[in-house]
Parts: structure tokens; C-alpha cells; sequence
């Protein structure tokens, strides 16, 4: 009872945290710990445990600000990485697709739509950067492997092939916008 | 206005408190509060994510203390960091200069 307020107030930073992809459990147990101590030492100055509370979270912060100063310091830390991680998988798929034994062009092309849905759907703001990042790599090395490099097809074979990491990042950021927009409206 | 212009400078601040001595969080606010005579005072935890990037930069560094009845995060500067403040200084001198001498001090 005595940290109620306080507890409650962890429990939404978290999971608006978490919603981002910037949930670190150090970071909440620091503030956490930050949160106690403003709390003892308003009580130490003769409020009340509701006062207390009250100050150190008024103190602290709104959810809205803490959520956006760790989004705007965290942000392009997460972005890169995820930028880099769909550079890889965009690779492996290329790596996979290339293989003389791999004739099943349906799961490339999920392996695909799913990896660029996913890194949207995880927070990557820019869909058609994801889209080319994990979409590139298998036009690319196809066109290098079969030495085909006629026009107008060495263009729009890649363009074609890109158009399915491009539906899969732009369904999962529209989902990704749902998700945030029903659970945290800030 | 004065809390978009700290916002700039917060680096700088930061590492200035934490060059006397090693500190956590809440005595890193309270000490920026204290030293500004309350005209720092913005919300306590837009500090964190602050000192979270200063330590990714390698300018600061953390460890838990167990030493109170709290676990505390102690952030302490690096090497780097005495390095980067230094240089930061130099620059925050001559730029309040500059700003001094145009606006008349």
C-alpha cells in the first residue's frame, strides 16, 4: 500500500517502454530507486505518504515527458540496429535463395514479407528503408549469379522482388501505429 | 525558453557534476538544482536517458553500489569523459564570452 502511486506509476512506465522497445530492467530499477528516495525524503520533511508520493512523481515527471526524453535519447541506438539486423537477414535470405539445392521461391518471398513485417512491427520508423535493406540482396545477387544484365529487367526485377518486403514493412509499422494507438495514446 | 536552452547545455552539466566526484542519479539532480540555485530545475527523470547516452559514448561509466539500504546506479566519468569535458568547457567559455560581449554584460 505504502508505495502505491509510485508502483503504479513503474507499471505504466514499463510498459510504455516496452510498447518502444526500450524496457531495460537496470534503467527501471534505477528509477525505482530514484522514485523511493525523493518519497523518503519528503516524508522526512513531514508530508504525508500520499504527499510524498505525489511530489516525487511531480518531481520526476509525467509519463508523457520520461516516455519521450528515453525515446529521443534511445531511439537511434535501436534504429541502427535494427537497420543492421535487417541487413543481415536480408543477406541470409539472399544467401539461402542462391543455393542450386533452394527452388522454393514462396518462402523467400514470406521470409520477406515476415522479417520486414517484423522489424516495422518492432518500431523501425522507415518502412521502404527496411524494405530495401532486407529485399535488395536476392535481386542483386541473382542478377550477378545468372550474369543477366540486360535492360530494362536488371531494373525491374528488383523492383518487383521489393515490392514484398515493402507490403510486409508497411503492414507491420500500420500495426505497430495500432498497437501504440490503443494502448498508449500520448 | 530557459528549459530548451538548458537542454543544450545538458551534457556539459552533467559532466561538471559528476567531475568532483562519482554520484547517482538523484545527487546528480539535486547537485544541478543546488549549484543553479533552483533555475535548473527540470523534470528529475529527463536526466536518466541523458546519462544513459553519456555512458553509450563512453564519457561516463555506472556501477551498483550495495552500500545503502537502496541499490543505487553510480556514474562516474571516464577518462574520455574528463577528456570530452575539458574540451567542452574551453568551448562553453568562449562562447558565454562572445555572448557577453553582444549582449553586454
Amino acid at each position: 500500500m505504502r508505495q502505491n502511486q509510485i508502483q503504479s506509476y513503474l507499471r505504466k512506465l514499463e510498459r510504455h517502454l516496452w510498447l518502444r522497445g526500450l524496457a531495460d530492467q537496470n534503467d527501471l530499477a534505477e528509477i525505482e530507486s530514484h522514485l523511493l528516495e525523493a518519497m523518503e525524503q519528503a516524508l522526512d520533511q513531514g508530508l504525508t505518504v500520499e504527499e510524498a508520493e505525489r511530489q516525487a512523481l511531480e518531481r520526476f515527471g509525467d509519463l508523457e515527458t520520461i516516455v519521450s526524453s528515453f525515446e529521443k535519447e534511445k531511439i537511434n541506438l535501436m534504429q541502427k540496429m535494427l537497420l543492421a539486423l535487417a541487413i543481415l537477414t536480408g543477406v541470409c535470405i539472399a544467401f539461402v535463395d542462391s543455393r542450386p539445392t533452394w527452388d522454393d521461391t514462396g518462402i523467400t518471398a514470406g521470409a520477406m514479407l515476415l522479417s520486414s513485417g517484423l522489424f516495422t512491427l518492432l518500431g523501425y520508423r522507415r518502412p521502404w528503408l527496411i524494405a530495401l535493406a532486407i529485399g535488395l540482396w536476392t535481386p542483386i545477387y541473382e542478377t550477378y549469379l545468372s550474369r543477366h544484365f540486360a535492360m530494362p529487367q536488371v531494373i525491374l526485377f528488383p523492383l518487383f522482388i521489393l515490392l514484398i518486403p515493402l507490403l510486409g514493412g508497411y503492414a507491420g509499422w500500420v500495426v505497430h501505429l495500432g498497437i501504440r494507438k490503443t494502448f498508449y495514446p500520448v | 525558453m530557459l528549459g530548451e536552452a538548458l537542454k543544450g547545455h545538458l551534457d556539459l552539466l552533467l559532466l561538471s557534476i559528476l567531475a568532483d566526484r562519482p554520484a547517482h542519479g538523484y545527487a546528480v539532480i539535486e547537485s544541478l538544482r543546488n549549484r543553479s540555485g533552483g533555475t535548473f530545475d527540470l523534470p528529475e527523470g529527463t536526466i536518466y536517458p541523458a546519462l544513459h547516452r553519456l555512458e553509450r559514448q563512453g564519457l561516463l561509466r555506472s556501477s551498483w553500489s550495495e552500500d545503502s539500504a537502496r541499490r543505487k546506479r553510480i556514474y562516474q566519468l571516464t577518462a574520455k569523459g574528463q577528456q570530452t569535458l575539458a574540451k567542452r568547457q574551453a568551448e562553453w567559455q568562449i562562447f558565454s564570452n562572445a555572448v557577453n560581449a553582444t549582449v553586454g554584460s
